[in-house]
């Protein structure tokens, strides 16, 4: 009895020990793995956004995921020169945590360190791959920025760059500085990160007095943990563990699910054979058995939320019948479609990805193909998915799933579809060209060619399977006023979360 | 003894070095680690640069030769995913690991000894049946599953224990508690086992004709003479843990070396891998002569 009381006093004590309950203001997330480095100019890493993306380390621009627009954020304004060059106006009165002051020297060194060979940062090596940015500083608050293709989504690209002081050296940050309206004041490496509100912010202070990240990477765990208070907000949960509709969430995660195919080789070179893998597939059958019954059904490769989308196309009929029929056509004309395809995937990819992997290649089965299913790790799978192909490789398809958050195609297009594309499967010139007026189309015209090229993979080259738009899961103290967004696969802004 | 420790030191020395060499080759023969590092559509040339920066466009044995140059003034090179010493990477994860190993296997050391001489001292009585029930089913349940249902009742819902982290002792009681039941079955059968041959011998068979009372029997007379083999495993166990503890540092948030390892292995971390090869290396070269300095302390007859 004595033993029950010492453990029951312990945990009240325990529990008026911990901060995340004793102080209102402050918040406890819990993140699946740990942050590798604190470097902003990482931040398109998802776990290290979600700590210091817009938090630590603002960007100029930032991109609203709800409908797409561009919002100010250290940049009080932005237009266009001419064809190749910006011309941006800075905040006044930004102060770094470190005390200096924001100018616009401050944003030609984040970009030069994005791009720097010296430390390799993911930011440069996936936004800003393929051009040249000049900077011309006029003063302290005003630069413009001329670049090499021109770049008509200038201001959409510095949504991803976060700005860092100055003096801040080539080498990836310990204790990482920023302008946003926290700090980072702890760092137990495996353990935890403590940020801090700052008083000198130069926006309106968040609500959000103090945040406290945590690292589990067992999903069960990270769910457990708000159920027993010690935790307010998870970003990612196991589907299975989402069981509470008081605080678990389920949100479009930006990834799109599809199985890339290599048209280079027969007999994935014939259209009808590529026709026939996608009518082959019961997609609905995967919706609420395999997958969450909110994932959408993909007929492109970017979220339905993008610029250019089409929402009048939809996936080839479910025709078991009509897809041998295809496949009997193409055999008369000599296309080898007994040749044994490698299907591609990757373990742990996402919840079930094993089972879904099978079930296609059961489907695929059944019209007579010849699917050998080969499941590989990450590394493996990178080598497999990214160009240079190996010369000697057989007819391959890979399951990959792809993240646009951007709200423009332009991420995603030329790399996924581009005869010189790193992960493109197919190559046709007339997709080049457009691809290639797409991306220099600017304003009003910019959507509808979007559209053509998003048509024409879909309906006359049949470039793909596309599978599913994902959904993510979170789970949120019921103390708190916030809801995942698109946005939260990527950062989680303190400044949205409200108390009740 | 001297000559004894620099022999051992050799010999553990050169099985590093086949280690070393064994693992630095096998862990390139995975791949490069470039493309686990930059997203899938980063362009060749960023590739080439992170390949040149890292020092993976040289030919392997290049590599190797500035890895043992480096090794010979004791840099162990930096982890590529954390940017940091890779030395530093791991001793950081290491004390972790040694604390949750040197607790638990203290906790586990007396218990399994205590438990394991009172059940022997009465063969297939009730208290050696019930210690043997639950040693046994302590050695074969899977941890994993233990842990899970350990935060399921007393983490959500008794609400007793915190459900992970290191921040207070509460924290730790888990995480030892489901170290502690498989080596603790273990070396409880291994120490009834031999102090059942101990108690059966004729030392001490003559101790009881004599009159000498049951725990000096047991405690004095029979256990240090039965010790030698309960050391052995003591060590094997400690050495599992010291490997790391990969479930419970998966489930319960610990920043072990297990899953360190693991990580680094997947992440190509080709420094990190190494480094926490030769600490562990180390930390069970020094427990191994630990052991065998405790078998000389137990037995007068063994001499170095």
């Amino acid at each position: 009895m004595d033993f029950r009381k010492y453990l029951y006093g312990s945990a009240l004590a325990l529990v008026a020990a911990s901060p995340a309950l004793a102080q209102d203001t402050s918040v406890t997330i819990v993140l699946n793995e740990d942050l590798e480095v604190v470097e902003p100019c990482e931040s398109s890493r998802s776990n290290i956004g979600r700590v210091l993306q817009q938090n630590i380390a603002e960007t100029m621009v930032e991109l609203n995921t709800a409908n797409g627009s561009l919002m100010p954020r250290l940049a009080e304004s932005w237009e266009a020169v001419d064809e190749d060059t910006w011309k941006f106006t800075l905040r006044d009165g930004v102060t770094f945590s470190d005390g200096s002051t924001l100018d616009a020297a401050d944003v030609k060194h984040s970009y030069d360190r994005a791009i720097s060979d010296q430390i390799i940062c993911e930011i440069g090596a996936k936004f800003f791959g393929g051009m040249t940015l000049d900077f011309n500083v006029i003063d302290d608050l005003t630069f413009e920025v001329t670049s090499d293709p021109a770049q008509p989504i200038l201001p959409l690209l510095m949504s991803t760059l976060t700005i860092v002081p100055s003096e801040t050296p080539f080498e990836f940050m310990q204790m990482p500085v920023g302008t946003g309206a926290y700090v980072m004041t702890e760092r137990n490496q495996g353990q935890s990160i403590v940020l801090e509100r700052r008083d000198d912010y130069w926006g309106e202070a968040p609500e959000v007095t103090k945040a406290t990240y945590l690292f589990r990477s067992d999903d069960a765990v990270r769910a457990a943990m708000v159920a027993t208070g010690e935790a307010d907000i998870v970003p990612q949960i196991n589907e299975v563990d989402a069981t509470n509709p008081a605080t678990d969430f389920a949100y479009p995660n930006s990834e799109t699910t599809y199985v890339r195919l290599d048209t280079s080789i027969a007999p994935l070179d014939d259209v009808r054979v590529r026709k026939a893998l996608n009518m082959a597939v019961d997609r609905e059958a995967f919706l609420g058995t395999l997958l969450p019954q909110d994932a959408v059904i993909a007929t492109h490769m970017v979220p339905p939320s993008t610029l250019g989308v089409n929402p009048d196309l939809k996936p080839l009929a479910f025709d078991v019948d009509g897809a041998r029929a295809l496949l009997a056509e193409a055999k008369a004309d000599g296309v080898p479609v007994d040749a044994e395809i490698t299907m591609i995937a990757r373990l742990g990819n996402f919840p079930n990805v094993t089972e879904i992997s099978e079930a296609l290649t059961q489907m695929w089965g059944d019209i007579g193909l010849s699917v050998n299913l080969r499941m590989t790790e990450v590394a493996e799978w990178v080598d497999l998915y990214s160009k240079p192909f190996a010369e000697d490789r057989g007819p391959s398809m890979v399951m990959a799933q792809h993240d646009n958050n951007r709200g423009d195609p332009v991420f995603s297009m030329y790399f996924k579809y581009a005869c010189d594309g790193l992960q493109s499967g197919t190559c046709d010139e007339g997709l080049d060209q457009m691809i290639a007026d797409a991306t220099a189309a600017t304003g009003e015209d910019r959507g509808p060619k979007w559209t053509e090229v998003f048509n024409k993979i879909h309906n006359d080259l049949v470039s793909d399977v596309f599978l599913f738009h994902m959904v993510g899961f979170s789970r949120v103290s019921e103390r708190l006023d916030f809801t995942p967004t698109i946005a939260t696969n990527s950062e989680l802004q303190l400044s949205q979360i409200k108390f009740k | 003894m001297r000559s004894f420790l620099t022999k051992r030191a050799y010999a553990s020395l050169i099985s590093l070095l086949f280690l070393i060499v064994a693992v630095f080759f096998l862990s390139r023969l995975t791949g490069d680690p470039t493309n686990l590092y930059l997203p899938v559509d980063a362009s060749l040339d960023s590739r080439e640069r992170f390949r040149a920066l890292h020092g993976l466009d040289d030919p392997l044995i290049l590599q190797f030769g500035r890895y043992l140059a480096d090794l010979a003034v004791l840099d162990f090179g930096d982890s590529i995913r954390r940017s940091q010493p890779a030395l530093d990477v791991v001793l950081e994860a290491f004390k972790w690991t040694l604390a949750l190993a040197a607790i638990t296997m203290t906790i586990v050391t007396i218990t399994a000894i205590v438990i394991g001489s009172l059940a022997a001292f009465r063969v297939g009585g009730l208290f050696d049946r019930t210690a043997t029930f639950f040693s046994l089913i302590g050695a074969s349940a899977p941890d994993f599953w233990i842990a899970i249902v350990a935060i399921v009742l007393f983490s959500v819902n008794l609400g007793w224990l915190p459900t992970s982290g290191t921040g207070t002792v509460w924290h730790w009681i888990m995480p030892i508690g489901v170290l502690f039941i498989r080596p603790f079955g273990l070396i409880l059968q291994v120490v009834r086992g031999a102090m059942i041959t101990a108690l059966g011998s004729a030392y001490v068979k003559t101790a009881r004709a004599k009159g000498v009372a049951s725990r000096p029997i047991i405690f004095v007379h029979a256990l240090r003479n039965a010790m030698l083999p309960v050391i052995t495993v003591i060590g094997d166990q400690a050495a599992a843990i010291l490997n790391g503890a990969v479930v419970v540092e998966t489930i319960f948030g610990f920043p072990g070396v297990g899953k360190l390892m693991i990580d680094s292995i997947l992440q190509r971390d080709f420094a990190v891998v190494l480094a926490t090869i030769m600490v562990t290396a180390f930390a069970i070269f020094v427990m191994n002569l630990l052991i065998d300095l405790a078998y000389a302390v137990l037995d007068p007859r063994i001499r170095y």
